[in-house]
């Protein structure tokens, strides 16, 4: 049986291990930091929240993540982590068949995997849990711990723009929201409630002919809140609206939600490139022995992939 | 040694590899049960979120552990890349301890009332 045997380390000065490896174990390094930037911004925002106040970080409940489908996830890359280091076990043995059967079943878990991630993305593009569009009002002085600061005062005056202008722009998003729910079939019950703070909103008049009376919009926090009410209304019924919620710290949530989970995407999704490569060089016949140290080094970056995702789900999902 | 006798015990040391792989792929999902579990007995106030938080985080490096001990090959390697390693976890945490005072401490010192400044111009 033939197999492949590493150099000795006595044979040659330098790195008692192969060159691939020093060069691998560099990169998922540089990678480590990639992640440990991402995730411990996310702890330290997290933990930068007030913990007992309404104004707490988003439970999974609140921002639509479903935790069984991130333990699927997770047992879908363990699996994979399980049969890449089968595959190169096999190659080692020089069983490439089997090395690249096993190569296949991981490129199939790998696009499960995607596949799962694009659902979920797809239920937050439906919810509009995007960053810049949820809803939030600022934190009341208390919890923020800053002095108050006279109303006349020109950073009062340059905060309260910035708030107006960017509540009028959650205002607007639900205003056209709302519209576009109005002209669509939905239960009677939810469309007579968004179709009322619709109305409210465009602060309507009343029919030609008739006295207008002074009717004040609500305000975008107020809007918030009534989003808010239906939304939960519409959830106990069924109902599946694209209304975007007013949630506190919403939009840093999804900020890091994306970049955290987008960036191990792009990773995941990289790592089924070489396996694709891997399957046509096994395709034209080529695939030997030889290429067993590139398995293995393949499989430690799919090792470290299903690590990061090992972190991820729970500080995501769980806690 | 005979070649079948080498070759025998070649095959021995790679089935044990087999088993090893297959144990820790299954503790891996064990685990993953384990703090799946947590967080629902959270919800029905079975244990505490500390309590909870504590058992899935340390699920969560137990299984980073097997991932890289087995899975990875550092139970073979370890001695020979520890160096290249080891500086990135320092690096990693005293990155999260950097921005503590800026981000996390306020807001825990904002729960509590502030004591008024002291005057610096004090009369005489």
């Amino acid at each position: 049986m033939t197999e492949v045997v590493y150099d000795k380390p006595q044979d040659h000065m330098g790195m008692p291990l192969p060159t691939p490896k020093v060069a691998m174990w560099l990169f998922l390094v540089t990678e480590i930091m990639f992640f440990t930037a991402l995730i411990g911004t996310y702890i330290i925002l997290r933990h930068g929240t007030p913990a007992q106040s309404p104004f707490r970080w988003p439970t999974p409940h609140d921002v639509h993540l479903i935790e069984w489908i991130g333990a699927l996830n997770t047992f879908v890359l363990i699996c994979s982590s399980f049969t890449v280091v089968l595959a190169h076990h096999a190659a080692v043995k020089a069983d490439m068949k089997k090395a690249t059967l096993y190569i296949a079943i991981t490129l199939a878990l790998g696009g499960v995997f995607l596949i799962i991630k694009a659902y979920e993305y797809n239920s937050k593009f439906q919810h509009d849990i995007l960053p810049g569009h949820i809803g939030e009002t600022r934190l009341p002085e208390k919890e923020l711990g800053e002095p108050k600061i006279a109303l006349d005062d020109p950073r009062a005056i340059e905060r309260g723009k910035h708030d107006h202008a960017v509540g009028m722009q959650y205002f607007h998003r639900v205003q056209l929201q709302l519209e576009a729910i109005k002209n669509s079939s939905i239960d009677a019950e939810v469309q007579k409630d968004c179709n009322k703070l619709l109305d409210e909103m465009t602060s309507a008049t009343a029919g030609e002919g008739q006295a207008i009376a002074f009717h004040r919009p609500p305000s975008p926090a107020e809007v918030g809140t009534r989003v808010n009410e239906i939304l939960e209304r519409a959830e106990k019924k069924g109902v599946s609206l694209h209304l975007t919620p007013a949630i506190p710290f919403g939009n840093l949530w999804a900020s890091c939600y994306f970049a955290m989970t987008g960036f191990h995407a792009l990773h995941v999704f990289g790592g089924l490139v070489v396996f694709v490569i891997i399957l046509l060089i096994a395709a034209l016949g080529r695939f030997g022995p030889q290429h067993s140290t590139m398995l293995e080094m393949v499989g430690l970056y799919w090792h470290f992939v299903d690590i990061v995702w090992i972190f991820l789900f729970p500080l995501l999902y769980l806690v | 040694m005979t070649e079948t006798g080498h070759a025998t015990t070649h095959d021995a040391a790679h089935d044990l590899r087999v088993k090893a792989y297959f144990t820790v792929f299954i503790a891996l999902s064990v685990f993953t049960a384990i703090s799946f579990i947590a967080n629902e007995a959270v919800r029905q106030g079975w244990i505490s979120v500390a309590t909870s938080v504590t058992i899935i985080m340390v699920v969560a490096v137990i299984k980073a552990f097997l991932v890289g001990l087995i899975f990875m090959h550092l139970n073979f390697d370890w001695g020979k890349v520890y160096f290249i390693i080891v500086p990135i976890f320092i690096l990693g945490v005293m990155m999260m301890m950097v921005l503590m005072p800026d981000i996390v401490i306020p807001w825990q010192q904002s729960q509590q009332p502030l004591e008024p400044p002291v005057s610096t111009t004090g009369t005489r």
